[in-house]
C-alpha cells in the first residue's frame, strides 16, 4: 500500500515589490497619463498646434509668400465683420447645417429603424447604405457636379426628352437653387453617419423592454417614444453635434460644386478661408476659419452639458 | 575681412532660404558694399544664368514643373516631351504637373509658405506681384528673351513686370475672342456672317433673335480666372468704369455710364443669353458651345481647335462635339459707349526660391524659351496662345487661318487687370476675388445694376484703400 506524501500546505506567492518604473505605473494617475500621451502628442502637433498658429495668424496682416508681416490685433476680425461677402457666409453655413441636419437625422432615423428588422438581404443593405459615407467626398461630389452640370446633366437631357422642359435645369446657377443642390448633396452624404450610428444604439436596445411594452398594450410609436428614444438619445444627440461640426467646417463639397459662387452666394467658412488663403490674404483667411469655433465651441458644450446632464 | 563677411552671408543664405532681395537687403544691413553684395548673390546662387550660356547643371536631378491644365491637349503633351527632351540632355528628371486654373494659386500658396513645392510654376497674369519674393529675380534672362522676339508687348509688360524688374519670363497667354456660329447668327439677322455685331447694344438685339431660336448666347460667370473675367472687365472698360484711377487709390468703378451699361446687360440677360451661366467656368462654355447649346461666347481658340479635330475623327472631348468648323467664326469683342477693350495678362514662368534647384530650374526655362524650342510649343498651341512679343505675331499659326485672326489682334485694345493704375498685389487680389465678375453675377440676380455696383465700389474700395 502506497502512502500518498502529504502535500505541505501551498504558500502563498509572495507578489515582487515593485521599483522603480514598476512602482510608477503601478499607479492610476501616472499610467494613465503615460497612456494619453502619444495621443495628447499628436492631438499637439497636429490640432493646437496648427490651431495656435491659426489664431496668431488671424491677429496678422501675413500675406501669403511676403516673409514681413506685423501684428494688427483684431483689424482682421473688424474687417471681417463689414465684410458683404462675410456676412453672407455666416448666414450660408447656418442655413447650410441647420437645414440639412434635421433632415440627415430624421431620414437616418428611419433607415436605421427599417433595417433593425430582419429581411431579405438586410446585411447587405447595411452594408451598402454605408456607400455615400465611405467614397471619398472629392469624388462624389464630382458625380453630384455631373449630375448638376448645365449642359450634360441627364436629368436635363432625361426631361427635355420627355418634352417636360424645354432649356437645361440651371441647377448652380442662381443662388437659391445652388444652395438647394447644395443641401440635396450633403444630406445624401449625410445620412449613413445617422443611420449606422443611430442603427448601432437600436441594436442596444433589449428587446424584452419591448415585449414588456407590447404586452401592456403600447402601440408603435408609444413603444418607440418611451422606449427605443430614451436608449439611443445619447446617440442622437452625439451624432447631430458631430454631424453639425462636420457640415459646418463642410469645404469639399462646396468648392467643388459651386467654389462658392454664384456671386458668393454659396461660400461657406471653409470656401471663403480657401478663397482668400488661396490667393495671399493668409491673415483674413485665418481670421474666417478662427471664427467657426466660438461658434461651435458653444455649440458642443451646450450640447455635452446636456448629454452629461441627462446622464 | 569683407571675404569672411560675404562668406557668412552665403551660408546665413543659404540656411535662412533669402532670396536675391533678401541677400541684398541683409548685406545692406551688414554694410557691405554693392559689389560685395553681387558677390554673395552669385555665391548664393541666386543670379539668373546668361541667355546662350552651356548648361551647367548637375547630373541626376529633378526638377518639378506645375502648370495650369492645357485646353490643348496636344500642346500639353509637346510640352512634355520638351521637357524630357531637355531633361535626358542633362541627366535631369523633370516631373510636370497639370492641375485646375481655380487650383494653381492654392498650390502656390502652399508651396512659399511652407517652403517646398514646384521648382517652375507658371504664372498667370498678374499673379508675379503676389509672388515676387519667392520668385528667383531674371532680369539679364526676361530682358533677353524680350530682345529676341521684338520686345514684349506693353499688356505683357504690365502685368508681369513687378516695379520694373523681372521675377518670371513672359510666354504669352491665351487670348478673347468671340467665338460664334455664322449660320445661326445669319439666320438672326446678320447681314453679313463674317461681320460681328459692332456694339454690345446690337449684339443683345440680334441676341434675343438668337435665344427664341433656342441658341441663345452663352457666357461664363462663374468664379473662375479666365472666361468670367474676360468679359467683365471688357465689359466694364467699354461702358466707361475702371477699377481705379491712375493713382491707383480712387475709385472709378460706380459711374452713370456704366451703370446704364449694366442695366442693359441685367435687361439682356433672360432675353439672350443661357441663363445657367452664371455657374460656367472656363470650360462650361467650351461644351455649351460645342454641344450646340448656345450660338457664341467669349473663348480662346480651343472651341475651334477642338471642333476641328472632332472632325477629323480625333476629338478628346469627354462629350459629342457636334459643330463643324467651317461654321466657326471669331470677332474681336463689341465696343461700349468708351470703345472695345479686352482684357490680357501674360503668362510667365518663374524659378522659386525655395528650390533646390534654382540653377536647374533656370537652366530650364532659358533653354525653353529659345526659338528653337519656344516657337514649335507656340505652334502646338495651334493659336490658342498669343504670343509676348511682335516679332511672333508673323507665325503662320497666327496668320494662316483668317478664322483665327481676332487672337493676334486684340493686344491693340488690351488693359491690365488693375487698370489704370498698375497691375499690382491689390489689383491681383482683387482679380482673385473676382469682384469684378461677381458684380456682373450679383446684378443679374438681384437685377438691380446700381445696388451691385455700388457694392463691388465698395468692395474695390476695401482693397485699393486699405
Amino acid at each position: 500500500m502506497s502512502v500518498l506524501p502529504i502535500e505541505a500546505p501551498a504558500r502563498p506567492v509572495e507578489r515582487a515589490k515593485p521599483t522603480g518604473m514598476g512602482r510608477i505605473l503601478d499607479r492610476e494617475a501616472p499610467l494613465a497619463y503615460l497612456l494619453m500621451f502619444p495621443g495628447l502628442f499628436i492631438l499637439a502637433l497636429f490640432m493646437a498646434y496648427p490651431f495656435g498658429l491659426g489664431v496668431y495668424l488671424s491677429m496678422t496682416d501675413k500675406y501669403v509668400g511676403f516673409a514681413n508681416y506685423d501684428f494688427i490685433g483684431f483689424d482682421n476680425f473688424r474687417y471681417l465683420f463689414q465684410d458683404t461677402i462675410f456676412q453672407r457666409t455666416v448666414r450660408n453655413t447656418f442655413v447650410y447645417s441647420f437645414f440639412t441636419v434635421p433632415f440627415k437625422l430624421v431620414l437616418g432615423m428611419g433607415l436605421a429603424l427599417v433595417l433593425n428588422n430582419h429581411f431579405h438581404f438586410s446585411r447587405f443593405m447595411r452594408a451598402g447604405l454605408l456607400l455615400p459615407w465611405i467614397v471619398p467626398t472629392a469624388i462624389s461630389s464630382l458625380a453630384w457636379l455631373m449630375l448638376y452640370d448645365s449642359v450634360l446633366s441627364p436629368f436635363s437631357i432625361l426631361f427635355k426628352n420627355w418634352g417636360l422642359i424645354d432649356s437645361n435645369i440651371n441647377f448652380l446657377g442662381s443662388q437659391y437653387n445652388a444652395m438647394a443642390a447644395l443641401c440635396l448633396a450633403n444630406v445624401w452624404r449625410g445620412v449613413p453617419f445617422f443611420a449606422v450610428s443611430i442603427l448601432a444604439g437600436l441594436q442596444a436596445v433589449p428587446p424584452d423592454l419591448h415585449e414588456a411594452a407590447a404586452l401592456d398594450g403600447a402601440s408603435a410609436w408609444r413603444r418607440f417614444r418611451d422606449v427605443t428614444l430614451p436608449v439611443i438619445r445619447n446617440i442622437v444627440l452625439i451624432s447631430t453635434l458631430f454631424s453639425v461640426i462636420w457640415t459646418f467646417a463642410d469645404f469639399q463639397l462646396v468648392y467643388v460644386l459651386t467654389k462658392g459662387g454664384p456671386a458668393n452666394s454659396t461660400h461657406v467658412f471653409g470656401t471663403y478661408a480657401y478663397q482668400l488663403m488661396g490667393f495671399s490674404d493668409l491673415g483674413t483667411a485665418a481670421a474666417v476659419s478662427v471664427s467657426m469655433f466660438p461658434i461651435l465651441a458653444v455649440f458642443a458644450v451646450v450640447l455635452l452639458r446636456y448629454v452629461r446632464a441627462e446622464d | 575681412m569683407t571675404d569672411q563677411r560675404v562668406d557668412d552671408l552665403v551660408r546665413e543664405a543659404t540656411r535662412m532660404r533669402y532670396s536675391r532681395r533678401g541677400i541684398m537687403k541683409r548685406a545692406s544691413a551688414l554694410g557691405l558694399s554693392a559689389a560685395a553684395a553681387n558677390a554673395a548673390v552669385i555665391q548664393s546662387g541666386k543670379a539668373a544664368p546668361k541667355r546662350g550660356q552651356a548648361p551647367s547643371v548637375r547630373q541626376n536631378r529633378t526638377i518639378s514643373i506645375l502648370a495650369g491644365t492645357y485646353f490643348v491637349p496636344e500642346a500639353q503633351e509637346f510640352f512634355d516631351q520638351q521637357a524630357t527632351e531637355w531633361g535626358t540632355q542633362l541627366g535631369v528628371t523633370v516631373q510636370t504637373d497639370y492641375i485646375n486654373w481655380p487650383d494653381i494659386q492654392a498650390r502656390i500658396a502652399a508651396a512659399v509658405e511652407g517652403g517646398s513645392g514646384p521648382d517652375v510654376i507658371e504664372m498667370r497674369d498678374v499673379w508675379p506681384n503676389l509672388y515676387f519674393e519667392n520668385m528667383v529675380p531674371v532680369d539679364d534672362l526676361a530682358n533677353a528673351v524680350g530682345e529676341s522676339y521684338g520686345g514684349y508687348f506693353d499688356w505683357v509688360t504690365s502685368s508681369v513686370a513687378v516695379d520694373g524688374k523681372w521675377f518670371s519670363v513672359p510666354v504669352g497667354a491665351s487670348s478673347a475672342a468671340f467665338a460664334y456660329r455664322m449660320s445661326y447668327f445669319q439666320e438672326a439677322g446678320l447681314a453679313d456672317p463674317k461681320v460681328f455685331p459692332a456694339t454690345w447694344d446690337e449684339l443683345f438685339a440680334i441676341g434675343a433673335n438668337l435665344k427664341e431660336m433656342g441658341k441663345p448666347l452663352g457666357q461664363a460667370l462663374g468664379q473662375s480666372t479666365g472666361d468670367p473675367p474676360g468679359f467683365a472687365y471688357a465689359y466694364m472698360w467699354a461702358n466707361g468704369a475702371m477699377e481705379r484711377e491712375e493713382d491707383g487709390k480712387t475709385i472709378a468703378f460706380n459711374t452713370p455710364e456704366f451703370v446704364e451699361g449694366m442695366q442693359k446687360f441685367v435687361d439682356a440677360w433672360p432675353l439672350a443669353f443661357d441663363d445657367t451661366g452664371l455657374a460656367w467656368d472656363d470650360s462650361a462654355n467650351n461644351r455649351a458651345f460645342l454641344s450646340d447649346q448656345i450660338a457664341a461666347t467669349i473663348n480662346g481658340s480651343s472651341i475651334y481647335i477642338e471642333a476641328q479635330k472632332a472632325k477629323r475623327g480625333a476629338s478628346t472631348a469627354d462629350y459629342e462635339v457636334v459643330v463643324d468648323p467651317a461654321d466657326i467664326w471669331h470677332a474681336t469683342l463689341p465696343a461700349g459707349p468708351s470703345g472695345p477693350f479686352v482684357q490680357l495678362g501674360s503668362w510667365s514662368y518663374a524659378a522659386m526660391t525655395y528650390s533646390p534647384e534654382q540653377e536647374a530650374a533656370l537652366e530650364f526655362i532659358t533653354w525653353w524659351t529659345e526659338r528653337d524650342h519656344f516657337v514649335p510649343w507656340l505652334e502646338a498651341q495651334q493659336g490658342y496662345i498669343i504670343p509676348m512679343g511682335p516679332g511672333l505675331t508673323d507665325l503662320e499659326v497666327f496668320t494662316g487661318d483668317p478664322a483665327l485672326a481676332p487672337y493676334a489682334t486684340v493686344a491693340e485694345i488690351a488693359r491690365n487687370k488693375g487698370y489704370a493704375g498698375p497691375a499690382d498685389q491689390k489689383a491681383a487680389q482683387v482679380s482673385s476675388l473676382y469682384i469684378i465678375t461677381n458684380t456682373f453675377a450679383e446684378a443679374i440676380q438681384s437685377g438691380d445694376a446700381q445696388a451691385a455696383i455700388e457694392n463691388g465700389a465698395a468692395q474695390l474700395q476695401r482693397i485699393y484703400g486699405r
